[in-house]
């Protein structure tokens, strides 16, 4: 049952996602965009590329939709409405993201063509950048809360959300999870304009509307990371539990997409120097900064 | 049962991409078969209800596996395989010794007192059992180890880079 409602929720954020990137990134709102050009791709041929590797071509766009769908199943939405409340869930949450570099290296790979092998591998490097800030962002927040249960994550901040408590962090993470869902000025993997759509390039038809989803549900996740982690997930007065949960949610991800219509793209040398020169030792430095808080105050 | 017949399953999908490992030519297949079958035992680890080995195992796996097979694509003659490159070398030596391998293997799992089986372990207290059983009274040595370690790293960088001006 709550896997169900886990699910329908997830296709509800992830057409409102897409909604929301359309409006950002046309300036239109168009409420029915996703359902058409989803119709639109189904209703196409699925052109497989000459020569591909045609199992990494095949297995890539689903891997994207189940890495970002074994992400959400950690993710409370209130207190009893999570699919699998694992006792190492701030864990599980990140090793089900790093799936998340495999479709995409896969996708680069499988397909034998040029702009999408440059996109893969660009994500790999891109990953470099990205997931000790993750990982070490995370650590702070388990540090609070004495556990890696999400629920527990959530109940830990109900005197005060972790965005406030250890607001470096929150900066890192939510930075860096931009950075996993590609989104615009970390969009180094797919790259509009410049790689032709890199990963995705060379996919259509129902295969690229998999990966599409996939990539919408992966934005849902993060956004809900981003909620459960530091702003408190389905804390909040008056409302219910659930509808704090889908607002917060929301919210996180369309401040996400805003970002990225008025921000650049970053370079790929950029990503790198500015996660290790800067991101990890602010990061090492927050570690530092909560434990003094939790031991001294 | 239901959890025995788990892990058996995820036993046999970890040799299975073992093998594929070193029946396909390409190299990015031949490192992600190897990240999918470390992964199997990441799900074995799983079945058997040590969450956070299988969760471990999980994560790092996958961000090792991907950056081996970019080195692998960096320095190998014929990354995509098109050529039919052969990779064995050494069969008979090979086979004679992962033969054996696989005995000693199979002769420590029967032949070992494992002590009792816990019904149920509290996931907190696993981990904390684990570390003492890996580390004992070494925990602190091996924690200082790994800070002094990747200090060497960062000094030995710095070391490395060139100024920036100079010749």
């Amino acid at each position: 049952m709550n896997a169900v409602m886990a699910i329908l929720m997830l296709l509800v954020g992830a057409y409102l996602v897409a909604v929301l990137e359309g409006w950002v990134s046309t300036g239109r709102l168009r409420p029915a965009g996703p359902i058409t050009s989803g119709l639109a791709l189904l209703g196409r041929e699925s052109v497989v590329p000459r020569r591909p590797d045609r199992i990494f071509f095949e297995v890539a766009p689903p891997l994207l939709l189940v890495a970002a769908l074994l992400a959400a199943a950690v993710l409370p939405l209130s207190p009893g409405l999570i699919v699998a409340d694992l006792a190492t869930g701030a864990l599980f949450v990140n090793a089900a993201w790093v799936y998340v570099m495999v479709a995409l290296l896969m996708a680069g790979w499988g397909p034998n063509g040029a702009y999408a092998m440059v996109g893969g591998f660009r994500f790999l490097g891109q990953t470099v950048g990205y997931s000790m800030l993750i990982v070490m962002a995370l650590t702070a927040v388990a540090m609070r809360a004495e556990s890696l249960f999400t629920t527990e994550v959530v109940k830990s901040q109900a005197a005060l959300p972790n965005a406030i408590y250890q607001p470096v962090g929150f900066v890192l993470f939510f930075l860096a999870a931009m950075a996993v869902a590609f989104l615009p000025p970390l969009d180094l993997p797919t790259a509009p304009g410049e790689l032709a759509g890199g990963v995705m390039a060379e996919y259509t038809g129902w295969r690229l509307a998999v990966m599409r989803l996939g990539r919408a549900v992966l934005v849902v996740t993060l956004a809900a990371a981003v909620s459960v982690f530091y702003l408190g997930g389905w804390l909040g007065p008056v409302l219910p539990p659930w509808a704090w949960s889908a607002l917060k949610t929301l919210l996180v991800a369309a401040v996400m997409l805003l970002l990225g219509r008025y921000v650049p793209r970053l370079r790929e040398t950029h990503v790198l120097e500015w996660g290790w020169k800067i991101g990890i030792p602010l990061a090492l430095l927050n570690i530092f900064y909560v434990g003094v808080l939790l031991l001294v105050v | 049962m239901l959890q025995t017949v788990f892990t058996g399953l995820f036993g046999l999908a970890a040799i299975w991409f073992a093998v594929v490992v070193f029946r396909t030519s390409s190299m990015v297949r031949s490192a992600l078969a190897l990240l999918f079958s470390q992964a199997a035992i990441g799900a074995m680890f799983l079945a058997m209800q040590t969450e956070f080995l299988g969760v471990l195992q999980l994560t790092m796996m996958a961000t090792e596996m991907a950056i081996m097979a970019i080195f692998m694509v960096m320095y190998m003659m014929d990354p995509g395989g098109l050529g039919g490159m052969d990779m064995t070398h050494q069969k008979r030596a090979s086979q004679v010794s992962g033969a054996l391998g696989g005995l000693a293997a199979l002769a420590v799992a029967f032949f070992v007192g494992w002590g009792p089986i816990a019904a149920e372990v509290r996931p907190g207290e696993q981990v904390r059992g684990l570390g003492l059983e890996i580390m004992e009274r070494s925990m602190l040595i091996f924690e200082t180890a790994g800070v002094t370690i990747l200090t060497a790293m960062i000094a030995a960088t710095a070391i490395a880079i060139k100024r920036r001006g100079k010749e």
